[in-house]
Parts: structure tokens; sequence; C-alpha cells
């Protein structure tokens, strides 16, 4: 965000094999974003840039495909009974101002640290996080379908349901109803989050399953509002300052409003763990890959000094494993809904062929 | 209910003609009416396609068996009427080709229903239902009530006549609606060759004039309406193309269909002995 303009003016020129990439990263992004309510924009922005795209034109671009997205899965989660909109809309507004205090502390380890220093706050950040929550949520995805899948309200949910610290909402669509003063520390991280690290949905989910007890399915619906809602604000600020590469968005759009829908019907064919399965392994492997970029920077900041060729190695590294990250995200939907699909197939063969006995 | 259905169908085979009148299962309707057995009592069953819906069917079969009632199945093709002066050819070969379908469909079923002692007769009419329905009350004496499929409303098939009707839903019900939506699957692929084709236009506009397009839309204040207002014109067509494209591709969210209710019991056999009247003793 510092000295944004002078690099304004380099727009990509586009070659098929970039309009090829974008599209289906949009695509698969789109289908895990539809699924768990966040994602794609981690291995988006930084693939952007790998193109040669300038860091804040890359983010604009990203966020200005985010929100039609969010949109439209949201929509078609609504129409499934997934979305609690006033969850979604209480918590974006929370995260709106965690989103702001994000930014300002980006601004101020910037002045102190330079860019190096804000880089490896950025994937210190995206560690720490994704290994504490994203190993939490695998456990519990683990536990879960252990004992037979069936999902169970954390402790920690139902107590703070219990305490009556007004105002109390009462959110419908997830049956939860709790004081509003909890909900907002869940919104402001959410917010915090998406400021530094771009996946704000990496805490929001899991916040609103664990902390507030709704399920995960209500939950990763409903983050699809905060992320339209967030996306957009977002959208109108990088827009004025004319940031927004309006090619690579609609790219990215058509690909990901594919995948999007997919991701959401996705939802209505497999038991709500498989929800928590791809968060956690999406999570924890993107963990992995941040923390192969920890020492590009370390060495910008001369902590260590390793070898170039070392460090182009984990960079390199740290980037197909994001994308195997999403890839693999994608591929447990997609064979959930193949299994459930063929298991409903045989269930239907079945009820034909009782029926033909009967009258055949 | 199937399996139901058999175990009936077994007891019964096994049983001789002659005990058929001592069986205390056997409900006093059926007695009464195989007193009289020239003109048996009948129960309509009435579907609008060329195959009746089985759950109806199921149903009809289960009571005509428990009241020693004969069935009559009614295929209605309301789309054949003859309603202008002007019929075409082609809509006389559709015609036959309804009847020959629903008369062989109607013959297994007869036949089987032979096997359990239950009378069937198979009629085919086209043009309005509440008047076929009529029509066949006329022609045929003796039906106690209609039962319809889902999807038939009581008031177009009991038009002028005076006949209790009870229409089958339920599980069969939401089967017939993923038919439904099924047989409309042109409408589906002209949607979406529809939006594909807007879509395509609205990405083709924007590529051809890309040059202008981005001078325009990175000026930075105001101008960003322009690239916010386009992405919500692309999300919505292209939004419904894709919505269109899953659904051609048979991928959409299954309804959620309700456990199949359980069949309803047959009345528990009587234990009390009932007096019967025996010359030959």
């Amino acid at each position: 965000m510092h000295d944004i303009a002078p690099e304004a003016i380099k727009f990509i020129d586009l070659s098929l094999s970039t309009i090829a990439f974008l599209f289906i990263v949009g695509f698969i992004g789109g289908l895990v974003s539809g699924f768990i309510g966040s994602g794609g924009a981690f291995v988006l922005t930084p693939g952007m840039m790998s193109l040669g795209v300038p860091g804040a034109v890359a983010v604009a671009s990203n966020m200005c495909h985010k929100f039609p997205k969010a949109m439209i899965g949201a929509y078609k989660r609504w129409k499934y009974g997934q979305v609690d909109i006033k969850l979604g809309l209480i918590l974006a507004a929370s995260a709106g101002v965690g989103v702001q205090v994000g930014i300002m502390i980006q601004q101020w380890i910037l002045d102190k640290w330079g860019e190096a220093g804000s880089n490896l706050y950025v994937s210190l950040s995206f560690v720490v996080i994704l290994v504490v929550v994203g190993g939490y949520v695998f456990y519990d995805a683990w536990k879960t379908s252990r004992s037979g899948g069936e999902e169970k309200v954390t402790s920690l949910a139902l107590w703070l349901q219990k305490i009556n610290l007004p105002p109390m909402v009462h959110f419908k669509t997830a049956n939860v109803r709790i004081s509003l003063w909890f909900t907002i520390p869940i919104g402001f991280a959410t917010g915090l989050l998406a400021a530094t690290i771009a996946v704000g949905g990496f805490v929001g989910v899991p916040g609103m399953i664990y902390v507030l007890g709704a399920s995960s399915l209500v939950s990763s619906a409903s983050e699809l509002v905060i992320a339209f809602i967030m996306g957009f604000a977002g959208t109108v600020k990088w827009a004025m300052h004319g940031m927004v590469d309006i090619r690579l968005t609609l790219i990215i759009l058509a690909g990901s409003l594919l995948g999007v829908q997919l991701g959401a019907i996705g939802t209505t064919y497999v038991k709500e763990n498989v929800i928590k399965i791809v968060m956690g392994t999406i999570m924890v492997i993107v963990a992995v890959s941040r923390g192969l970029a920890v020492p590009q920077y370390l060495k910008e900041l001369k902590v260590i000094s390793w070898q170039n060729s070392t460090i182009t190695f984990l960079n390199g590294a740290s980037f197909i494993i994001m994308c195997i990250a999403l890839a693999i995200g994608a591929l447990i939907i997609m064979g959930s809904m193949w299994k459930a699909k063929r298991a409903e197939a045989l269930a239907a063969k079945e009820s034909a062929l009782a029926l033909e006995k009967s009258y055949g | 209910m199937l399996g139901f259905m058999k175990k009936v169908h077994g007891q019964e085979e096994g049983q001789q003609p002659g005990n058929r009148h001592q069986d205390p299962e056997m409900p006093r309707m059926s007695q009464e009416s195989s007193g009289k057995p020239e003109v048996p009592r009948k129960i309509l069953v009435v579907g609008r396609g060329d195959t009746l819906d089985e759950e109806a069917i199921d149903y009809a079969v289960n009571l005509a068996e428990r009241l020693g009632y004969d069935l009559i199945g009614l295929n209605v093709d309301t789309m054949l009427g003859q309603k202008s002066r002007f019929f075409s050819p082609y809509k006389y070969h559709l015609r036959d080709k309804f009847a020959q379908h629903a008369q062989a469909v109607g013959e297994k079923i007869k036949k089987k229903l032979a096997q359990r002692g239950i009378g069937y007769e198979q009629v085919v009419k086209f043009g309005d239902l509440g008047k076929a329905v009529a029509e066949v009350n006329q022609q045929i004496k003796r039906i106690e009530f209609i039962i319809t499929q889902a999807g038939i409303k009581e008031a177009e098939v009991n038009g002028g006549i005076n006949l209790p009707v009870f229409s089958i839903s339920g599980y069969q019900g939401e089967r017939k609606m993923t038919n439904e939506a099924d047989s409309r699957g042109f409408g589906e692929v002209g949607k979406t060759v529809g939006f594909g084709l807007a879509s395509a236009a609205i990405y083709a506009a924007l590529f051809w004039n890309s040059d202008t397009v981005m001078q325009y839309f990175t000026k930075g204040a105001w101008y960003a309406a322009l690239p916010i207002a386009t992405v919500f014109v692309v999300s919505f067509v292209h939004g419904a193309f894709s919505h269109h494209l899953w659904e051609v591709l048979g991928i959409q969210a299954p309804k959620k269909v309700a456990p199949r209710p359980a069949a309803a019991k047959r009345p528990a056999a009587r234990t009390r002995p009932r007096p019967q009247l025996r010359i030959d003793t």
C-alpha cells in the first residue's frame, strides 16, 4: 500500500498460459471457497505476483473477484437454507474494525522494519495461526469422523451461550443464542487476519464453529456473507486508486463462478464433517508452505546467511506446496461428492429393481 | 409396502378357495362383495402420463385387496385433446403411441393382479381430465372412489361427478418432481446456451476493447464504479450460466427426500372367533 502509484501503470500483457493458469486456479479456488467459505486468495495473490503483476494490483484484482464470487456462493447456499445472514452481518461489522486495525499494524511494522519485516510478519502470522487453528480443526475433524461423523457443539460454546450478558442475540439459522460481546472478538480476528494474510475465513469459520457453537455448514455459508461485505468494501477502496486490473479479475471470475456453485452444491451431498476435514487439511499444508518462505525474509533482514540457490528453491517449493494445498482440498471435495452421488445412484437403482420385481 | 404385499399374496395362494370365507383376517367388506360377484365395486386410478404412478397403484392394489374391489387404470393425455378443428396426423401418431404404451403397461398390471384375484381394466382417454373421468364413470358402473397420483388436484378430476378423490403423494411425489425436472431438460439447455452466449458476448466486448477499458477502468476516483458494476453484471450473467450448466450436467443438490413413510399396517388379526353358520355340521 506504500508508494503504489508508479507501479500501477505496469499492467501485464496476457498470454494464453496466463489466462489458463488464472482460470484454473480461479475454478479450484471457487470450488474450495464455495465449500468452506474462503480460500483461493492465498494462491491467487502470490500466483499473480509470480506472473509479474505488481503486488497491489494482484491484491486489488483478487479482491474484486472475491466479492462477486462470495455473493453468488452465499446466494446459492442461502437457497439451501445454510446461511445465517444476521450472523454474517454482525461479524462483518466487527471485521471491518479488525481490518482497519490490521492495516495500522502492518503500517507500523513497515515503518519500523521495512518490506522484509512486513513480509516476515505476514508469513509468521500465517504459520502460527494456521498451525494452531488448522491443527485443531484437523484434529477435531479426525476425532469426529472416528466417532461416527456426528458433530458436537464444543463445551466452550455451550458455556458461552449460558452467560447472559446483554445484549443477547438469537441467530435463527445457526440456532444459537449468545451475547453480542462474544461475537465481536470473532469478527475482529477475522478482519485482522484478512488484513494480514488475506484469508479471514481461516479464523472466522473455526471461530463460529468452536466459540459460537454454529454448525460447520452454517459457519462456512455465513462466512461467504462476511467475505462479500469485506471484499466489496476493499474493492471500492482499491478501485478508487485505480488498482483493479479488470482483465485479471474477469478471467479468475469466469472460473470461480463455476467453482463456487459446484462447491455450494457439494455441501448438500457430504457429511458436515467433510467441511472441517477440507479446511484443516488446507490450513496445515498452507502453514508448511508459508513456513518455507520464512528463510527468505530472515535473510533479507540479515538474520541468517543462507545461499541464494537454497532460498530460491525454498520459494519455489513454497508456491508449489500452496497450489497442492488447494488441489488436495478440491480433490477431497470432488471425491466425497462423487462418492455420495454414486451411493445415491445405487439406492435409486435398487428401488427401481424392487418396483420392477413387484410389477414386472 | 412391496414386501408386505408379497406376503399377502403368498397367504392367499396357499389357501383353498373354500377356505376363503373362513379366513379370520378377511375383512367383512370382501365377504359382502364376494357374495355378489357379478358386479364388483371398483377403484379408479387416474394418471396424467402414459404410465400410472407406482405409488398410487401400490396403494390402490392394497386397498382393493382388502376391500375386495376391482381396479380401473385411467391414463389421460391432456395435451392431445382435440380442441381445434385441425388435428395433425402427427398428433394422431402420438395418440397411438401413447395408447399403445399405456395398454402395454396395463396388460402387465392386469396379469399380475389376476393372480391375486383382482380384476383390472385399462382405459386411455385424451383431453380434459375431468371429462375423461366423467366418461369412464358413465361407461363403467360402481366406481366407489378415485385415487390420483401426486400432482393432480381434486378439482381437476371431480368436475361433473360426485365421487371421493384421494391423492397419493409422499415419496413417489418427490420422484415425480424429479422426473418433471428431467423432462424440462430442453429448457435448461436453452437457458444454458442463452446465458452462455450473453456471458461470452460481455467477455468479448470487454477484451476486444481492452485498451480503452483499461484506460477508463483504472482512472480511479469515481471511475471505480466501472469495474465494480462490470463484475456485478458478469456475476449475474455468468453466474446464471454456471448455475444452468451444472443443472444440465445433472449436478444439483439432491432433493431432501423424507424417509419413505411406513406402509399402513393391516389391522391385527382378530383373536375373537366370529360365529359362523355351518350347514354341514
